[in-house]
């Protein structure tokens, strides 16, 4: 079938009237309360990259899932090779040759990189094969690029090369669209260059690939054409060549923004958070001893009215970084201080008391309390005494919804039916001007997940916090984020500091590539 | 599903209306009341009458209503104690076994320190005897849950059984403190006259009623203005936000599931206070400590709906065990029958709450085979 199917296109093309690889035409769907695609066209042709770009809720992962089988559209239909198709679930998508690696990997991770690429496949022998298995997925590793060890057990590999066994699988499995949803989320500037590498040996054997991401700069790259959606629409559709940043981030947002980097401009004041030789091992009843520290020989220091920026692949120690200088737990060795005050071992509501505020990665569920209304969030850090005083927290609130433009119905509605970025705005609001007199401020992925209105409402508070004399640690996955933001940057890698660069001047490769564990 | 040419399907809402946490509840019991009509019928008893009879021996009489409301005053304590734990999802089931152990409390009070006590702290020392008693029971389960995560449900489920063969054993299995020396009858030793209560004139009510009351009111109110319900809150709904604000997680889960076994404890004391005077194995029979995780579950945590749900519980219970004496007897496990109809109807009925119910026609498109 797959042979047939490929002749007929190949005299299409002759013709120059070439059915698109995959398509959806006039697609609506519609979620409770919400239309997540409206009348949506969109196409992708043989060879072809074809980006999909919006921001968070616009719609782009809704079309790709109903691309690749997951939803059903509540109207219009999905063509391959210019014929109709009805896709009930992944599987059937996948029968089409349409295959989707998800942004969070659907592994199994005791399973080998052999065992997860066989996973589910029809027809397979009882006794399973593992030579000819191995043999074919080395095959397609070398063919398209991905250098894999098929025999590797899947719970042991960095996100990059987990990414790498997802494709391998979808390819093995006879793919010839790939949807890749947010694909660079999770992985080091290197390891995207490899991505791209690899999207472009793909689309030179015929393949499509549908690029699923909110990241402006990255796309430009990569793509033959880019699709804007917002607001479950099309708002507009450019190829290679006509694309520029500023205007593709217009038609994401609907208005013009700036992309400017913001910088200190006041010169840093007194050390207000050391942090010294600290060493954080495993959990001892975990009992992996050969495992290496979680956190070894981290020194930095923070001044009043700077930034200092920790730059790095998720897994390499920010959470475990963040929880330790904000007393949630005890490093194993080394000193913090809070202006002035040493604070290892007195525990969270302590180290508050020192000073020092927390805007954790996990917003929903960690810094707010999802069910809890707004005011009870405001408490949740305040001194209580033994009634709590919900009076003076909602009118504290009502003053920072007026003062931050917090959209929510009201003080009182539940945190989890804010948006990211309100939500963000209603932690950020906690911590910087309701905590007990904060002047250090711990944020971890601020951004993380926002849209880039949000984005620049959040970085405008940081920067303004910084103006007035926070001493700020701004741990974040998004390198860009680091870089228009941090005075300072620091490279965190495997638990330990392996690059210092000095404000923006200090080129962006070699930060880079210390994310990646190729410092020098 | 799809039905000659409708489909029907349930779609989330977005917000549930106000009006529905009442209409929803009342409907599973029109429904549940149904389902019971249909047993009544295959057994042969016409459910109208029946249903008029459980309603008059249950809650329109005069002692019928005194019968329910008397019974319902323990049933308050263990629904609060389910509730005030369950709400914080630490599913202390052990109301039961809490139960027994406040009685025992309550009769150890009752017979060792209320004679040398005046008269009015004799039955407060009574009933919180009870409750240290009832929350002693939990204490091993807190403590495991807290430090070492082990599941509370099976530890308080376990030892439901320990505190039912204790109290079998004081009563039939030894000769002991609380066995009545004075016949060779095996029954419980009754407590000090100072220690007891005098019911509401001829009925089987007992001022302990009004207790149990306040005490949910108490509760509805300490939850919702103190630190340390607002703790509870937020660790209900969020470890982790807790955790981050510095709260004690330990302090909390311990807490929580003492105070739940004193409210179940507290129930047992107010029954030796009240119709016992004495360690009763009648109250073996009742079922009060799991009865009260139906009743707060019908109450949906809520303290002063608990007073509701368990008179509505009590009431069944009552008005059940008197068909059994009419003069055509309805067998009690008639009774038993309905109050789990009632109880799957008002969690079913949660899912309408939640959802909305979307009827659509389904216009038949042609397949399109590729």
């Amino acid at each position: 079938m797959n042979a047939s199917s490929e002749a007929t296109q190949g005299s299409h093309r002759e013709n120059g009237a070439t059915p698109s690889a995959l398509s959806a035409q006039n697609v609506t769907k519609r979620f409770p309360g919400v239309i997540a695609n409206q009348h949506v066209n969109f196409d992708v042709a043989r060879g072809e990259v074809h980006t999909l770009l919006g921001e968070n809720g616009a719609g782009k992962s809704t079309l790709a899932s109903i691309l690749s089988g997951l939803y059903r559209p509540d109207e219009g239909s999905v063509l391959r090779n210019g014929k109709e198709v009805r896709l009930s679930s992944p599987r059937s998508g996948l029968s089409h040759g349409i295959a989707m690696v998800h942004q969070h990997f659907r592994l199994v991770d005791r399973f080998t990189v052999a065992e997860n690429v066989v996973l589910g496949s029809k027809g397979l022998s009882f006794v399973l094969q593992p030579k000819d298995i191995e043999a074919k997925v080395s095959e397609i590793s070398e063919k398209f690029g991905l250098p894999l060890d098929p025999r590797a057990v899947v719970g042991e590999l960095s996100a990059g090369q987990r990414q790498r066994v997802e494709i391998v699988k979808a390819l093995y499995h006879g793919a010839e669209v790939l949807l890749l949803d947010e694909p660079t989320a999770l992985l080091a500037p290197p390891e995207v260059v490899k991505l791209f590498e690899t999207v472009r040996v793909m689309t030179s054997a015929g393949k499509s690939v549908v690029f699923v991401s909110h990241k402006l700069g990255e796309v430009v790259d990569i793509s033959d054409r880019i699709t804007v959606m917002r607001d479950g629409q099309v708002t507009g559709s450019v190829k290679r060549g006509e694309a520029n940043a500023g205007q593709l981030a217009e038609l994401m947002v609907g208005r013009e923004i700036t992309l400017a980097p913001r910088r200190g401009t006041l010169d840093p004041g007194d050390v207000l958070l050391s942090v010294s030789q600290i060493h954080l091992s495993h959990d001892q009843s975990q009992n992996r001893p050969n495992q290496p520290n979680i956190l070894s020989d981290i020194n930095l220091k923070v001044c009043s009215g700077e930034i200092l920026g920790i730059a790095g692949v998720s897994g390499n120690g920010q959470r475990d970084l963040a929880e330790v200088i904000s007393g949630l737990r005890q490093p194993n060795q080394g000193e913090i201080t809070v202006c002035g005050l040493p604070i290892v071992g007195l525990g969270a509501r302590a180290t508050r008391q020192a000073g020092l505020a927390y805007v954790p990665e996990d917003r929903l569920g960690t810094g707010l309390a999802p069910s809890l209304s707004m005011v009870d969030n405001l408490l949740l850090t305040r001194d209580r005494g033994f009634l709590v005083d919900r009076k003076s927290a909602f009118i504290e609130a009502e003053g920072f919804i007026k003062k931050l433009e917090i959209k929510t119905p009201g003080p009182l509605t539940p945190t989890r039916k804010l948006s990211g970025g309100n939500a963000q705005k209603v932690l950020l609001a906690r911590e910087l001007f309701s905590s007990v007199a904060s002047r250090v401020l711990v944020v971890c992925s601020p951004t993380r997940g926002l849209d880039v209105g949000a984005v620049e409402a959040v970085h405008a508070l940081l920067d303004d916090a910084r103006k007035n004399g926070k001493a700020i640690l701004l741990i974040s996955e998004d390198l860009d984020e680091v870089m228009t933001l941090a005075d300072r940057v620091l490279v965190l890698y495997r638990g330990s500091i392996v690059l210092e660069a000095q404000g923006i001047a200090d080129d962006l490769e070699r930060v880079g590539q210390a994310m990646a564990g190729l410092a020098s | 599903m799809i039905i000659g040419g409708t489909r029907i399907r349930l779609e989330a809402r977005l917000t549930s209306p106000r009006w529905l946490v009442v209409v929803v509840p009342v409907f599973s019991v029109l429904f549940a009341l149904v389902v019971g009509g249909v047993f009544l019928l295959f057994t042969g008893h016409p459910p109208i009458r029946t249903y008029r009879d459980l309603l008059d021996n249950g809650y329109t009489s005069f002692y019928g209503l005194t019968d329910t409301l008397g019974l319902a005053t323990p049933l308050i304590c263990t629904g609060l104690a389910a509730a005030f734990a369950f709400r914080m999802n630490l599913y202390n089931i052990g109301q039961e076994g809490q139960l027994y152990l406040g009685m025992v409390g309550g009769a150890w009070a009752g017979i060792a320190l209320a004679p040398h006590l005046n008269q009015f702290i004799a039955v407060p020392v009574v009933l919180v005897a009870g409750a240290l008693f009832g929350a002693f029971w939990v204490l091993v389960p807190a403590l495991l849950r807290a430090r070492m995560g082990t599941s509370e449900i099976v530890s308080t489920l376990l030892l439901n059984y320990v505190a039912l063969n204790l109290i079998n054993y004081f009563i039939y299995g030894s000769r002991g403190f609380f066995r009545d020396p004075t016949t060779p009858f095996p029954q419980g030793r009754l407590i000090d006259e100072s220690a007891r209560f005098d019911s509401f004139g001829t009925t089987n009510t007992y001022p302990t009623l009004i207790i149990s009351i306040l005490l949910a009111v108490f509760l509805f109110w300490f939850v919702r203005r103190s630190n340390y319900g607002y703790e509870t809150s937020v660790f209900a709904d969020s470890p982790q936000a807790a955790r981050y604000a510095g709260m004690n997680s330990i302090w909390l889960t311990t807490s929580v599931l003492l105070i739940s076994g004193a409210l179940a404890g507290l129930g047992g004391a107010m029954y030796v206070v009240g119709p016992a005077g004495k360690v009763d194995p009648g109250l073996l029979q009742t079922g009060l400590g799991y009865a009260g995780i139906v009743v707060a579950a019908l109450a949906r945590y809520n303290f002063v709906a608990v007073i509701i749900t368990a008179v509505l519980f009590a009431g069944l219970r009552v008005g059940g065990s008197a068909l059994q004496a009419s003069s055509d007897p309805v067998p009690i496990a008639i009774a038993v029958v309905l109050q789990g109809a009632v109880l799957l109807f008002a969690l079913g009925g949660e899912i309408f709450r939640r959802n909305r119910v979307v009827v659509t026609r389904v216009v038949q498109t042609a397949k399109v085979e590729a």
